[in-house]
């Protein structure tokens, strides 16, 4: 009888015996997503670089995947990512790291890669909250929201990524929660296939800093929240502003063709090397 | 039905976690009032012959604590 | 057009010109840069060099993601650089220690500006020393050379390649505003006789525990990415193997030591000094940089006067020279140390040299204007007496 081993096992290293998250949290739901992406590909874990910062969210690939991962300084996997891609553009190389990593002290390299679409596929893990760190309001957190930081309601409102990603010009934006894991493997792997920038950003519970801290309860409970209060954004013409609150808007923000960078580097090459 | 399989050493318990139970569509999945060695309460499988085959448990397991195999003979029916 | 690696023969250029040709020289396939003052010049010219040998160039957004760029690509197997100036330098620190961390071939221009802050951007003053061994957080070694010309903008960016590949650290060249633009004769040999090192790279295992991809004094084959090879590489503290441990004593010990063991192994290898007339020297000017040809030129006009005066000339700035300058220091009466800064190598200098000679400092008379020889010449008589 050959013993059940999970299908994506073959993905992990196999020394990595435990996940490191806490119960309930939804970044082993993005990292299962990922590997079903990449494995429903049919793609080499070898002609992958996996980047991430430093969060939670950032211990998604490393230790865990079987593959060149490298966990870099918080704020600056995309930065490191930009020239591991260029080095190799022949690599599959995915950015996966957390909202306050990637939207705050990292939101410039985000913005500028979007502008430069260059091919790397980033899953941004939002969780609107530092989680690591004990729970410190973040950029994403919801206006009034009372966190470690902000003990009298944060009063900043929140970015709205996905669409600001889109608009600083990548080939493609997605959003889904944790709830939604056929689609946001399917993403995952549009995102893999595209020949552009590609950004998914995925919505996730954090249960023991921002579930605690926002009163919403337990995993169970903050993904029921996710479920009952998506919205696909194709649905959400000629929704007002008040029936949008508190909504999570999901689906494909962007989804363009466009020039992509580590191609337009190798026509450069090409042609100079046929230069006289 | 699918065939599923529980690790219980790798569970962070139907308490805290239960993310099987909630996404389950035949409420088969049920704390056990059986800790693992870290102390977590883990699943006990009940009314395994309503499983629709859906895989759901095995893709949303946070720790990638359950696998489902799906019933061949079902997948059959269903690829026509 | 010239797709040339190697641009043989003689030059009349600027030392930033130089310094671009020594990293395709050496090899130099990928550079990231942001515009700076007075080091601009390097990134214009890698630019356009750079897709001459196949080879890619990218500005980036700011200095963290220029120097995070060069690291990214250092792992995915190309010889890297970025040239700033202190401020640049300032921003890069968090990334440079990274850099060491994780034990990455790194070559970082640094063309020294008068500071702090914005200060004068135009004008060279060597006053980052301290920045380049002490800047980053944390307990580590680097190595850092510094270029008094033009011509060994050339010779030492090549070195300094040669250096990242061989310990895989990141390996400063400390030049400054004066040398960076200075016009001034080059001339770049044959390529056969340049030579270049390579870093060692590791062989193919099942997991990364069968293999030590990190902290060898010897220099651990570096699990370059896109061979299988599965490299785990952290900031965060680690094993030989990559693998993050933050609770083993003696791995937190390692992670610290053994990068610092490694570069002290090799010492011998990496420290560079140039010095002349010191064989029957009562006074010895100690240097680096572009002050050293106005040590000289001191010197010379010491000895028309009678006094025994040498020089030495730190090419490799750190990790420091201490047995060399012990030596002279034994031999010498006094030593003057000459820098275009308040001071900055004189507490390391001093170390080694106080309890065999007298150590005194001469900073320029008016800071960004390089001393004068007769300037130094009036501290040579004052201390001869």
């Amino acid at each position: 009888m050959k013993p059940v081993v999970h299908p994506l096992k073959k993905y992990t290293r196999s020394h990595v015996k435990r996940t490191t998250t806490c119960p309930g949290c939804g970044i082993g739901i993005i990292a299962q997503a990922t590997l079903r992406a990449i494995d429903e590909l049919g793609l080499d874990m070898d002609g992958f670089a996996f980047v991430s910062g430093i969060g939670c969210s950032a211990w998604t690939p490393s230790p865990l995947f079987n593959a060149d991962t490298l966990h870099t300084t918080h704020g600056r996997p995309i930065a490191f990512a930009n020239g591991v891609k260029l080095a190799n553009p022949d690599s599959n190389v995915m950015v996966i790291s957390g909202d306050g990593d990637l939207s705050a002290i990292g939101g410039n390299h985000l913005i500028h890669a979007a502008r430069r679409n260059l091919d790397l596929t980033v899953i941004m893990v939002n969780n609107a909250i530092y989680g690591m760190t004990g729970g410190q309001t973040a950029p994403t957190t919801p206006k009034g929201l009372r966190t470690i930081t902000s003990p009298y309601g944060t009063m900043e409102h929140p970015f709205d990524i996905s669409p600001m990603v889109a608009s600083a010009g990548a080939s493609y934006v997605a959003r889904w929660t944790t709830y939604h894991v056929r689609q946001l493997t399917r993403s995952i792997k549009t995102g893999l296939q595209k020949k552009g920038f590609a950004f998914i950003e995925a919505v996730s519970q954090c249960p023991v800093q921002f579930g605690r801290v926002s009163k919403l309860g337990k995993a169970a409970a903050m993904m029921e929240n996710y479920k009952v209060n998506s919205v696909n954004i194709r649905n959400t013409e000629g929704m007002s502003e008040e029936e949008l609150e508190g909504k999570y808007i999901v689906g494909e923000f962007a989804n363009i063709e466009k020039e992509e960078l580590s191609q337009q580097w190798q026509t450069l090459k090409y042609n100079m090397a046929e230069a006289v | 039905m699918a065939e599923i399989t529980t690790f219980s050493e790798a569970c962070k318990g139907m308490d805290d976690c239960g993310i099987c139970a909630f996404i389950c569509p035949k409420d088969i999945f049920h704390p056990s009032g059986k800790m693992n060695e870290a102390g977590y309460i883990v699943p006990e499988l009940r009314n395994e012959e309503d499983c629709i085959d859906c895989l759901n448990c095995m893709m949303y397991c946070p720790d990638f604590a359950i696998v489902a195999i799906k019933d061949k003979k079902i997948e059959e029916v269903r690829n026509g | 057009m010239d797709k040339s690696r190697v641009r043989t023969g003689d030059h009349f250029q600027i030392g930033n010109w130089a310094c671009t040709e020594g990293a395709i020289a050496a090899g130099c396939n990928f550079a990231a840069g942001y515009p700076i003052t007075p080091a601009s010049e390097i990134a214009n010219l890698l630019s356009s060099r750079l897709p001459q040998v196949g080879g890619t160039f990218l500005q980036t957004e700011d200095e963290i993601s220029a120097v995070s760029a060069a690291i990214g690509a250092s792992w995915a197997g190309c010889k890297v650089m970025t040239a700033t100036s202190g401020p640049g330098v300032s921003l890069m620190l968090e990334n440079i220690g990274f850099a060491v961390a994780s034990e990455t071939p790194l070559v970082i221009v640094n063309v020294q500006r008068f500071g702090p802050a914005t200060g004068v951007p135009s004008v060279g003053l060597s006053a980052d020393m301290v920045q380049a061994a002490r800047g980053s957080h944390g307990d580590y070694q680097i190595i850092a050379l510094a270029p008094e010309s033009p011509q060994e903008m050339f010779s030492l960016t090549v070195r300094a390649f040669n250096l990242a590949e061989k310990y895989r650290v990141p390996v400063f060249l400390m030049a400054d505003g004066f040398i960076g633009h200075m016009r001034e004769q080059v001339k770049i040999p044959e390529s056969d006789t340049i030579d270049i090192q390579n870093r060692k790279i590791a062989e193919p295992t099942e997991t990364v525990l069968e293999r030590q991809d990190f902290l060898s004094v010897d220099v651990a084959p570096m699990p370059v990415f896109g061979k299988g090879l599965k490299a785990h590489v952290t900031s965060s503290c680690h094993d030989q193997h990559g693998m993050r441990n933050l609770s083993d004593p003696q791995t937190m010990h390692n992670y610290v030591m053994t990068p610092i063991e490694k570069i002290k192994k090799g010492r011998d290898d990496i420290v560079e000094v140039s010095s002349e007339g010191l064989d029957d020297a009562n006074i010895a000017i100690v240097s680096y940089g572009t002050v050293s040809r106005c040590a000289r030129a001191a010197a010379l006009l010491a000895r028309q006067e009678g006094i025994k005066v040498g020089t030495v000339r730190l090419v490799t700035c750190w990790p420091l020279p201490d047995e060399e300058i012990r030596q002279i220091a034994e031999k010498v009466d006094a030593m003057i140390v000459l820098e275009n800064n308040t001071g900055q190598m004189l507490p390391y200098i001093k170390a080694e040299a106080a309890h065999a000679c007298e150590v005194s400092f001469l900073g320029p008379e008016i800071l960004g204007q390089i001393h004068d020889p007769e300037y130094v010449l009036n501290k040579i008589k004052e201390i001869a007496q």
